[in-house]
């Protein structure tokens, strides 16, 4: 065997490896609902002791399970099959702790951590989903995440300021990111 | 003293073979119909190299019935993944002591 076979197999087989990990799917819509429900988080974090709060017990299993079946479906349609549980796991987490940030911020007179404890979880999760797609754009929106929470605190907003400029940096950041991944998934086909 | 090629596994170094655990231990599993459009290879000729990989140990095949059409299913064994990252390897240091270790 001479160099240039072992580098033409080389070459070959990060080809399948790129080609084997695009198709089972970069989790777009996994994102736009994680981005989705970490603004809902965000927005209902004035009112995480209010029964509004009850939202989440049947946003949380309806967005995993969407996840799940969209997860499913395209699996068997593609014809290479990735197993969706670590998305739902994600998911899941996100909600779980977004939530519990709000619960223990106001628990104990917190405003702070009730506010932007979920927006940390949020990206948190994120980076999680970075390392599970090996992917160094969501990892770079996870710290650009990071980055303007802690940029927000450091202005020193109102309440509703903040909230409200978290709530459209967050929207437009991630619907971009989901609608990005969207093309380069029709690029890609 | 050997030369590193000899740690070559001849089974899996065929450049379709060494594509098909390739495709495979990054996924679940993936069906015929994915691994020929990937690959780019006819149905008989990767029937051919699935069934040498099959012989060897590194994959297994389970067809079933899916909406009524025949559906062929092919995973990567423990022992498949275990020959691709040392075929990988073995051919990264064979690069690298030729000085052509440009890892792609």
């Amino acid at each position: 065997m001479n160099a240039d076979e072992a580098r033409e197999s080389l070459a070959f087989s990060e080809y399948a490896r790129k080609r084997a990990r695009d198709d089972m799917g970069r989790p777009w819509l996994a994102l736009v609902l994680l981005a989705s429900l970490s603004v809902v988080t965000l927005s209902l974090t004035g009112a995480a002791v209010s029964p509004t709060g009850l939202f989440w017990v049947f946003a949380g299993p309806l967005g995993a399970a969407a996840i799940a079946l969209y997860a499913y479906r395209r699996n068997r349609s593609s014809g290479i099959e990735s197993s969706p549980l670590a998305y739902v796991a994600i998911t899941l987490g996100l909600l779980i702790l977004a939530y519990a940030a709000g619960k223990i911020g106001f628990a104990f007179q917190a405003p702070a951590v009730a506010r932007f404890g979920p927006a940390f979880v949020a990206a948190a999760g994120y980076l999680a989903l970075a390392w599970i797609e090996r992917s160094w754009t969501v990892a770079a929106i996870s710290l650009a995440l990071l980055a303007i929470t802690v940029a927000i605190i450091g202005f020193d907003l109102s309440s509703q300021q903040s909230k409200a400029l978290l709530f459209g940096l967050y929207g437009i950041t991630l619907l971009a990111v989901g609608f990005s991944l969207r093309v380069g998934r029709k690029q890609l086909l | 003293m050997t030369h590193p090629s000899s740690a070559l596994d001849d089974t899996i170094h065929q450049r379709v073979r060494l594509g098909i655990l390739t495709v495979l231990s990054e996924s679940r599993r993936a069906d015929f119909g994915y691994l020929q459009e990937v690959l780019e290879v006819t149905a008989g000729n990767l029937s051919q190299h699935l069934a040498i990989l099959e012989d060897a140990g590194h994959i297994q095949i389970a067809k079933a019935f899916e909406d009524k059409r025949p559906r062929t299913w092919v995973t990567v064994t423990r022992k498949g993944r275990a020959a691709l990252a040392s075929e990988v390897a073995t051919m990264r240091a064979l690069l690298d002591g030729l000085g052509g270790g440009q890892r792609s």
